[in-house]
């Protein structure tokens, strides 16, 4: 087993060898990215990264190159190698037709978390950093990590030059055309990092046509459309983190993907989601031989660079004795299980099958079951708050965390088993999948979580293929409750057909297979019929406001949505969405487990 | 395929590589290159390039491994081989010139196709063997090589998605891409947003929709004048009543007489912006989609695609309709469908569109004198008798659909005395010659003669109505005598007692130019002129532009016009609040064409002017936004920015009439000669079907070298004149028709090796 595994490695690292014949210094290259690696500027000067080159005898050949001229700042400048971008006019064409678009929706709707981005802005600038994460001048406190803080703070010199009034920490809900146009401008030009990342996915690849559409879907997905740049987020910019730290793996740099990793966690503590499978592939095929020899200088330098990206975030804090303030902003336990609009995961399937009960129940007076009176009460309205079950057992924190590490412990064994780089994706994609399925108050935001480095899989298998389609599709339709407003109803869907035809086709052409037996004829049409059924939802949704209003008449529309009739749209969205999303996750660990180790 | 790239460097710049030569191959196993075969062509031409091109007919060897004996030649050689190479055995879809190149004339875009004709006789039956032995392979390493070059954004899109096999789904795709984009602007500002009393051109839209539905046909032309009354014609008014009664039905609040006046609702936001989409997507893009069929049915379907790309993002008239809002949109789609029906033969179905489009906006009015002398021509061309008919057909057509729609407001249904209510307000002659900063002649001449001051206004209408009969005159009179010139050559057909061998109307070549030349008249010169009536000038030349090669005069001075357009539009959109829509449709569309002036050295005069231009735009911009004007200058930025347009458009208009002539007199020319030569009857109907499929050869033709070659049409071999032969000639779109059916034999015969892959042909 273990000279397959060197040999996996051998090749997997291949094309990376191929990739460095051509180092080039990276001063003139690094200007896309500039925004986001200022907060590791200062770690140049540091000493802990020298790892003496005597222990090379079973390191492969793609480390081999590190470990020889490591210097102290070899792990910042790995990360930028080869980042020369020569875009082709295609690339060009892609980069100047979205950011057109995304610049004609500057003036559409934009959620509270654009105030509450402004707010962090104005914190961060006009208080001392001792105060960040202790203001509550607005409702929004800072509740990100503290390098999405260092962000803002850098953020907010250029806009308090534009307009002094971004920056007033007083001056809530503020949204006049500067402060728009100025946070909406730092979306689109943070979201360059994942585009050069993307880009650099292509060169080094197996199939480089294909690869490119990957890449372009992933610069164009319109999960990152709709939630930053009309939701309002910084998703694409700290994606295009991961990816880059994904890419650094793929390249056989795995220390470069762990400090890159480990700078992510400090932007947004939610990609912690993913932390396991990172832990494990950087343990197994980086600190350990192939034989299952820890490597200590290996080892070592990992955790170096680890703990120096967490001490650079968290000491200023640690300093001040604030770690247990930050740590309890970072991570409030006082919501419910499920948002307002229940994210499709298990637990909305649950909370569904809890009032279809409740309705039995109260129907045929069947009343041998204990009904929870305050569930009756916790009506599917959805209000923020803890979701309370009427006739299911309800559930807790401990044990949404238990479902989740039990789940996550199969895929971690798979991937100790099989340390490849796919290995690696699928069961990053299934650890950030189960911890959506069966995570305690997941924002239904989460899904970009899983849709993200599934992508990067589409292109391996029919299978693949089709999971991610599925998924892809009910993910971005379930993203849609978040833009509820009538004008931006045609964008998103408008976009998102556009982008899913330009994706699936040619990427389903590619490698189609027929089903191989009647099973998979049926699950074949099922998918399908499911797939077309989001038409029908559509339909449902936009209509129903117009036929409810028209049926109770104006006079009590108001009365319309005590009842409960309002949530149903959110509500069959919400389970329509959770029944492929749930079907993609199996389909996804199956395919993952049984997945030949020898094979990939 | 990176293989292949190196075996086909890229030489020079594209055009230079278009004009790939006709090889003559004579052997194809050698592994050097051949000896030369020189052959003096035994034709004249007045083109250079072509002489150079027969004088070196080199060959190059197709067998398998060609990098070996391509990689080590020098360069001198190279750059020979690059366009003495077989390459000419490439599709004309394929190459961005070929498939865009309008006359095969011109002599930057060549495409090989055309010029074979021109060769000798031998040429051609050589031409015919090499056409039947050619291997495959070569022709798809040169799709490969061709790839690299591609040059707009919408051409690599297309290209793109024909080569995942989505060809067959780009419309719908383009159309959701269109839409997606329009209704991106709308969320933006519109005109009068949050300026109360009077609000902008939204609250007038908004208002004859909420007048409409609420008062009887008789009043909508008199209701309280002095707040945006009615001053469309009915058609709009009709339009008008059906949008507010579905809307009253979503929700009666944004329609209440007088109590809705100014609302500014979200929702009511929504449903006006989406009126304008639906009516954009029923008339307008329908009538974009067909005229790519029916204009351009002898193109590729790449070239086609890429044109409906080019017309439906059309920035002007994006930001028109949905940034600042209105229905331009209808107005220019029924016109254009007009043109449709026109090139399709349907002449009443025709003019009862242009009927509506009339009826919806009078701005159409601009385009009447080329419409009109249009079908004037098409009677005459059709003989006495015919054209009498269709005369009279067309009358009675028109005048019963104008009848129609006027009904309610005509005698039964409205007292005598009322009659001229709409036609006062149709035509405001009361207002003055100009209000706003207009581009137009007017405007930009009153910096230095204060015409209200000096002359009456009574005098300035005459003045103005004289101007622009002027300026449209040369166009139609063109038409006119052109239809007459046609129509006596048809006569002496007749009396050779010639089938008619041709349903092609040569005049349909002509009638872009005259549309262009006449409503740029009427924006130039005519009274009451709106920033926003350039829309209406700008569609036939951006009809025109969309077919033409990147490299041609028109299509440079149509992308120049519509973005000076864009520019003199500006203090209007500027007041709007539409800034960076304004920014992103421009940009947008520049790169979907592939245009970029400041990338090359100007080459042309056009490029010169654009060049300059542009500076002194961005000059404005940026003077614009970091000073303000003095105070006894308030208008400073306006006026300069009318001084910078009004050149450009006064330079299309004169180009307008220029091409216009040339196109005429190419066909007289051609008749003429034709029927003095005519000595059999076959070489007659072949000069007739010539000079037909010359001028309906595509519109944006360079008709400077075609007129140049038409005018020694002596040099045609009379042998391939034959029927058999027709549609291996392929000069000047001859026997067009003909011509697509092999293009497109080849065309599938490329893509099945194309999706069978590299693999597949070894």
């Amino acid at each position: 087993m273990a000279s397959e595994a060197t040999t996996s490695r051998a090749t997997s690292s291949s094309p990376i060898k191929l990739s460095r014949r051509t180092p080039k210094p990276s001063s003139t290259l690094r200007e896309p990215i500039t925004l986001d690696d200022s907060p590791r500027n200062d770690e140049q000067p540091q000493p802990f990264i020298s790892v003496p080159s005597s222990n090379v005898d079973q390191v492969p050949t793609g480390d081999i190159a590190i470990a020889e001229r490591r210097r102290p700042w070899t792990l910042f400048k790995t990360c930028f190698e080869n980042f020369d971008l020569d875009l082709q006019s295609a690339d060009w064409d892609i980069l100047v037709a979205s950011t057109c678009l995304k610049v004609l929706l500057f003036p559409s709707y934009h959620s509270t978390d654009f105030e509450v981005h402004r707010n962090w802005l104005a914190i961060t600038h006009s208080l001392p950093i001792s105060k960040w994460y202790y203001d509550t001048t607005s409702e929004w406190t800072l509740d990100y990590p503290p390098f999405f803080a260092y962000f803002e703070k850098i953020l907010s010199i250029p806009a308090s030059l534009i307009d002094p009034k971004i920056v007033d920490l007083h001056n809530l809900n503020y949204d006049s055309w500067t402060v728009v146009a100025y946070q909406r401008s730092t979306v689109i030009l943070t979201e360059l990092v994942l585009g050069a990342v993307v880009h650099r996915f292509v060169r080094g690849s197996v199939d480089s046509s294909t690869q490119r559409i990957i890449s372009a879907s992933l610069f164009l997905h319109p999960g990152f459309l709709i939630v930053d740049h009309i939701h309002f987020q910084y998703n694409g910019f700290m994606f295009g983190i991961l990816l880059w730290s994904i890419l650094m793996a793929r390249n056989g740099n795995k220390l470069a993907s762990g400090f890159l990793f480990a700078v992510l966690l400090n932007f947004k503590h939610i990609y912690m989601y993913l932390a396991p499978a990172y832990f494990i592939y950087l343990l197994r095929s980086f600190c350990l031989s192939p034989t299952g020899v820890l490597l200590p200088s290996r080892f070592l330098s990992l955790a170096n660079a680890v703990i120096l990206v967490f001490l650079i975030s968290l000491g200023p804090f640690l300093l001040m004795g604030q770690l247990p303030q930050l740590l309890s902003r970072l991570f409030p336990f006082t919501r419910g299980l499920n948002h307002a609009y229940w994210a499709p995961n298990f637990w909305a399937l649950v909370t569904f099958a809890d009032r279809i009960l409740l309705k039995v129940t109260q129907i045929t007076g069947f009343d041998n079951l204990a009904i929870n009176e305050s569930g009756v009460n916790s009506t599917s309205r959805g209000l923020v708050g803890d979701t309370v079950f009427a006739v299911l057992p309800n559930i807790k924190p401990v044990h949404t965390f238990a479902i989740t590490i039990a789940f996550q412990m199969i895929y971690l064994v798979k991937l100790w088993r099989l340390p490849t780089y796919k290995s690696f994706l699928a069961a990053l994609t299934l650890c950030g999948y189960t911890s959506y399925m069966f995570g305690w108050h997941v924002h239904e935001k989460a899904i970009l979580l899983v849709l993200v480095p599934l992508s990067l899989l589409a292109a391996e298998s029919h299978a693949y293929f089709r999971t991610f389609l599925i998924a892809t599709v009910a993910g971005v339709y379930s993203l849609f409750p978040l833009l509820f407003t009538p004008a931006e109803t045609l964008v998103k869907i408008v976009y998102s057909l556009v982008w899913g035809y330009l994706v699936f086709e040619p990427l389903h052409r590619k490698i189609y297979e027929f089903p191989k037996s009647l099973p998979f004829v049926i699950i074949d049409l099922l998918e399908k019929i499911y797939l077309y059924g989001f038409f029908l939802l559509q339909l449902f949704v936009s209509l129903f406001p117009l036929v409810s209003a028209g049926s109770s008449g104006s006079a009590n529309s108001d009365s319309s949505e005590e009842t409960g009739m309002a949530f149903l749209p959110l509500m069959l969205t919400s389970v329509y969405c959770a029944v492929g999303l749930v079907w993609a996750f199996l389909r996804l660990s199956v395919i993952y487990i049984r997945q030949s180790e020898t094979s990939s | 395929m990176d293989e292949i790239a190196v075996a086909f460097p890229e030489e020079g710049s594209s055009s230079h590589q278009r004009l790939h030569g006709r090889t003559t191959s004579f052997a194809s196993s050698s592994q050097t290159p051949t000896q030369p075969f020189s052959r003096q062509p035994r034709i004249r031409t007045p083109s250079s390039s072509l002489r150079h091109r027969s004088s070196f007919t080199s060959v190059h060897s197709n067998t398998s491994n060609t990098s070996d004996i391509i990689a080590p030649i020098p360069r001198r050689h190279h750059t020979l081989q690059a366009h003495e190479s077989r390459h000419w055995l490439d599709t004309p879809p394929l190459s961005p010139s070929a498939a865009r190149s309008d006359s095969p004339m011109s002599n930057v875009t060549l495409s090989p196709q055309a010029l074979r004709p021109m060769a000798s006789l031998t040429a051609v039956l050589e031409d015919t063997q090499l056409d039947v032995s050619f291997p495959t392979q070569t022709r798809q390493r040169h799709t490969y090589k061709k790839e690299s070059s591609e040059s707009s954004m919408a051409r690599r899109w297309a290209r793109w998605m024909h080569h995942h096999g989505m060809k067959d789904w780009i419309i719908p795709w383009v159309t959701l891409v269109a839409v997606l984009i329009r209704w991106c602007v709308g969320l933006g500002s519109y005109s009068g947003q949050n300026t109360p009393p009077m609000f902008g051109d939204y609250e007038a839209q908004r208002h004859w929709m909420e007048l409409t539905i609420h008062l009887p046909v008789r009043q909508w032309y008199t209701y309280d004048l002095q707040y945006w009354g009615l001053d469309y014609p009915p058609l709009t008014a009709y339009i008008s009543w059906l949008c507010g009664k579905i809307g009253s039905a979503i929700d009666p609040p944004w329609f209440a007489l007088d109590k809705s006046r100014g609302i500014e609702t979200s929702g009511s936001k929504v449903y006006m912006r989406s009126t304008v989409l639906i009516f954009d997507l029923l008339v307008y893009f329908p009538a974009i989609i067909l005229f790519t069929k029916i204009w351009q049915a002898n193109r590729s379907v790449r070239t086609q695609h890429v044109a409906l790309i080019t017309l439906l993002l059309q920035p002007a008239l994006i930001i028109i309709d949905f940034g600042h809002f209105q229905y331009n949109s209808v107005m220019l789609g029924f016109a254009l469908l007009a043109l449709d029906f026109f090139a399709s033969d349907n002449d009443l179905l025709g003019a009862l569109c242009f009927v509506l489009s009339l009826g919806f906006k009078q701005m159409a009015l601009y385009y009447a004198p080329a419409i009109g002398s249009y079908l004037i021509a098409k009677c005459l061309s059709l003989g006495l008798a015919n054209g009498r008919l269709l005369f009279f057909r067309l009358a009675v057509t028109t005048l019963a659909s104008f009848i129609i729609l006027f009904l309610p407001f005509l005698p039964p249904f409205t007292p005598l005395s009322d009659i001229m209510q709409p036609i006062i307000r149709i035509f405001p002659f009361a207002r003055g010659l100009f209000e706003d900063k207009v581009a137009n002649f007017w405007c930009a001449t009153n910096v230095v003669f204060k015409w209200k001051f000096w002359v009456s206004k009574g005098a300035l209408v005459k003045l103005s109505t004289l101007f622009t009969a002027v300026g449209f005159l040369p166009s139609v009179l063109g038409l006119i005598y052109s239809g007459y010139r046609i129509g006596v050559l048809r006569q002496e057909e007749k009396q050779n007692d010639q089938k008619e061998s041709t349903t092609t109307n040569p005049l349909l070549s002509l009638l872009p130019y005259a549309l262009l030349a006449s409503s740029m008249s009427f924006f130039l010169f005519s009274f009451q002129v709106h920033e926003k009536t350039i829309l209406v000038p700008l569609l036939p030349l951006t009809l025109l532009m969309s077919s033409s090669a990147a490299d041609s005069v028109t299509f440079e001075l149509g992308v120049l016009a519509n973005n000076v357009a864009m520019f003199s539009m500006w203090p209007l959109l500027q007041r709007d609040g539409l800034g960076i829509q304004y920014i992103a449709l421009t940009l947008l569309w520049n790169r979907l064409i592939g245009y970029n002036p400041f990338r090359s050295k100007p080459t042309s005069f056009i490029h010169l002017i654009s060049l300059a231009v542009y500076a002194a735009i961005i000059l404005l911009h940026i003077a614009g936004f970091v000073i303000s004007p003095p105070s006894h200058l308030p208008d400073l930025f306006p006026v300069l920015n009318v001084l910078i347009s009004t050149p450009v458009f006064t330079l299309v208009w004169l180009w307008s009439i220029k091409r216009g002539v040339e196109v005429s007199w190419a066909m007289g020319t051609l008749s003429s000669s034709s029927s003095r030569q005519s000595t059999s009857g076959n070489q007659h109907s072949n000069s007739y079907s010539r000079a037909t499929s010359v001028a309906r050869s595509d519109i944006g033709d360079e008709v400077q070298s075609a007129t140049s070659s038409l005018a020694t049409p002596v040099e045609f071999p009379s042998l391939i004149a034959t029927k058999k032969r027709t549609y291996r000639t392929r000069s000047l779109g001859f026997a067009r028709g003909d011509k697509i059916k092999l293009e497109w034999e080849r065309e599938k015969e490329r893509e099945r090796v194309v999706s069978l892959g590299p693999g597949a042909v070894r």
